[in-house]
């Protein structure tokens, strides 16, 4: 790198970022706006005070029940996946059980659009009564969860040498021994990124939440749509529920960071 | 050997059986209800129509309308997305401190939740007391009605996308050049190539199977454009944004015509099974290369 870039590339870089960035910025400030300085021309760049009544506000409007439902629908469905998914995962990775077709059927479940799941299937729980329950929308998101879990940890077990658990195996640990007390902590790390990642698929997710739920259970992304679309917007208080639920977002962004280009691209490019 | 299968089965049954209960079902029905006329509002009962929802597709213009959308957003939105991504990507790969740090600041925009997004643009982009809106006249230019006017909405559902999802090509691009090897970079100085030549002749052949994958996955994805419609326009103003995604929940969840939903769900389908396939070739070629 020639010396005489390399400031300018640095002040892009930053300048860049900073226009990134600058609408979260906004979000952020106008959470602490009153009425007053964000229905305003001028706009108000910075309130007056930065107090928190309006995410105590925004709690109260359904935001707390919203991250209480995003929260038990997200954690089920990323314990199934993981369960099931890295048992299947191991049994693809190591008996080649079904060859390539097999898996490949399980990665194509995950492309399919998710309007055309979710139309059939709403008919479905609405003739059992299902709509508007946890285990409508925590089966529902397996959809995208259980192919992406049994992807990735595929590839995880792949990496791992095969020896040491057909050691285990002749030391008398069976089939099911070698897995779990053998490949299983092994790929400890892997599991850890590949659960992060479900969860945060099933907490952002909305077309299936917004369908199969309606009063009783309102995940938070469905309870922010609800705001926007009420009569009167309250924007401080929608900003503040907006950024409370990306906290775990943020967190999770800061902690995958190593395994994010594998998972957002279903492990096809190994970051 | 044979026992060794059988155990293997027990560790996969789970996952299929899942699987099919959750997507094969359900899409054989919907194929079924795709023959059949059924208005689950007006509580009329199920006819079997043959192809008729299926003719109904070809002439309806408002489907042909939100393909034109989802057009504009391939050639634009994804465009912009490729190109700005290749460009971060290029001047994010080199050795600095704090790079980690600022590569992941560049990637919150996708991680947070696309309703989330959909809020924070809704406010930026009001007419009235919108941000940028003000940044505009301050610049003496005229404002714009982002979201209020037809011939705009849908670039404004463009634009809040570009946001959100060039740092998927960026991280992917960045990726792939970080496996190229220094070696080929010394080697080509040696030989007097220039940073252009470099460019075009080294670093784009070798670029181009990561970039092959990263578009495919934002195409497919432009088809299921649906949180930022429902959050900035709900499609309109009349049906001037509305996606295919959207145009299909209408049908499906605001009209309740099921039979021509699910044909419209098929149509769809259709189109995303070509390009998952050319996905799943150009994976599978890379893994022999």
């Amino acid at each position: 790198m020639k010396d005489h870039l390399r400031i300018p590339i640095f002040v892009g870089i930053f300048f860049l970022l900073a226009l990134a960035l600058s609408p979260f910025l906004w979000n952020f400030m106008t959470s602490f706006k009153d009425k007053g300085e964000y229905f305003t021309y001028p706009p108000v760049f910075i309130p007056r005070s930065f107090s928190g009544e309006h995410y105590l506000q925004g709690l109260k409007l359904g935001g707390s029940r919203g991250i209480r439902d995003s929260v038990i629908i997200a954690v089920t469905t990323t314990a199934l996946s993981i369960a099931l998914g890295s048992l299947a995962a191991y049994a693809l990775a190591r008996f080649r059980i079904g060859g390539e077709n097999l898996a490949f059927w399980i990665l194509s479940v995950r492309m399919m659009p998710p309007i055309a799941s979710v139309l059939p299937l709403f008919l479905f729980y609405r003739s059992l009564r299902w709509l508007d329950t946890y285990q409508a929308i925590i089966l529902t998101h397996l959809l995208m969860n259980l192919p992406f879990a049994v992807w990735m940890m595929k590839g995880f077990f792949e990496e791992l040498p095969v020896e040491l658990e057909e050691a285990a195996e002749v030391d008398g640990c069976g089939r099911l021994g070698a897995f779990l007390r053998i490949a299983l902590p092994l790929v400890a790390p892997g599991l850890v990124a590949t659960a992060l990642f479900c969860f945060m698929f099933s907490w952002n997710e909305f077309l299936f939440a917004l369908i199969l739920g309606r009063s009783r259970v309102v995940p938070v992304t469905v309870n922010i749509a609800g705001l926007i679309g009420g009569h009167e917007i309250l924007w401080a208080e929608i900003s503040a529920v907006s950024i409370v639920a990306s906290i775990p977002i943020i967190v999770i962004a800061i902690v995958l960071q190593r395994y994010l280009v594998r998972g957002l691209t279903l492990g096809a490019v190994k970051g | 050997m044979k026992k060794r299968n059988v155990v293997a089965l027990f560790f996969v049954l789970p996952v299929i059986i899942i699987l099919l209960a959750i997507s094969i079902f359900p899409l054989i029905y919907s194929f079924y209800l795709s023959l059949c006329q059924w208005d689950i509002g007006t509580g009329a009962a199920r006819t079997f129509v043959g192809a008729r929802n299926y003719l109904r597709l070809f002439t309806d213009s408002r489907l042909w309308n939100a393909m034109r959308n989802t057009g504009l957003e391939l050639l634009f939105g994804v465009g912009t997305q490729f190109l700005l991504g290749l460009s971060l990507a290029l001047l994010l790969n080199r050795v600095f401190r704090g790079r980690s740090l600022v590569v992941t600041l560049f990637l919150l925009p996708m991680m947070i939740s696309p309703v989330v997004v959909g809020c924070i643009w809704k406010i930026i982009y009001h007419y009235q007391y919108g941000p940028l809106n003000f940044l505009l006249e301050k610049i003496r230019l005229s404002p714009v009605n982002w979201l209020g006017s037809s011939s705009t909405s849908i670039y404004s559902i463009i634009l809040a996308d570009i946001w959100e999802w060039t740092p998927f090509v960026m991280i992917t691009l960045l990726a792939g050049l970080q496996a190229i090897p220094d070696e080929l970079y010394e080697a080509a100085k040696v030989d007097g190539a220039t940073r252009v030549s470099t460019f075009l002749w080294i670093v784009l052949p070798l670029l181009r199977p990561v970039i092959i994958i990263a578009v495919l996955i934002r195409v497919m994805d432009a088809f299921k454009i649906f949180d930022l419609v429902v959050l900035l326009t709900m499609g309109g103003p009349g049906q001037s944004s509305e996606t295919i995604a959207f145009y299909n929940y209408l049908t499906g969840f605001k009209y309740f015509s099921m039979g021509y939903a699910s044909s419209m769900t098929y149509f769809q389908l259709a189109i995303i099974v070509i390009i998952a396939n050319i996905f799943l070739k150009s994976w599978k070629g890379r893994e022999m290369a």
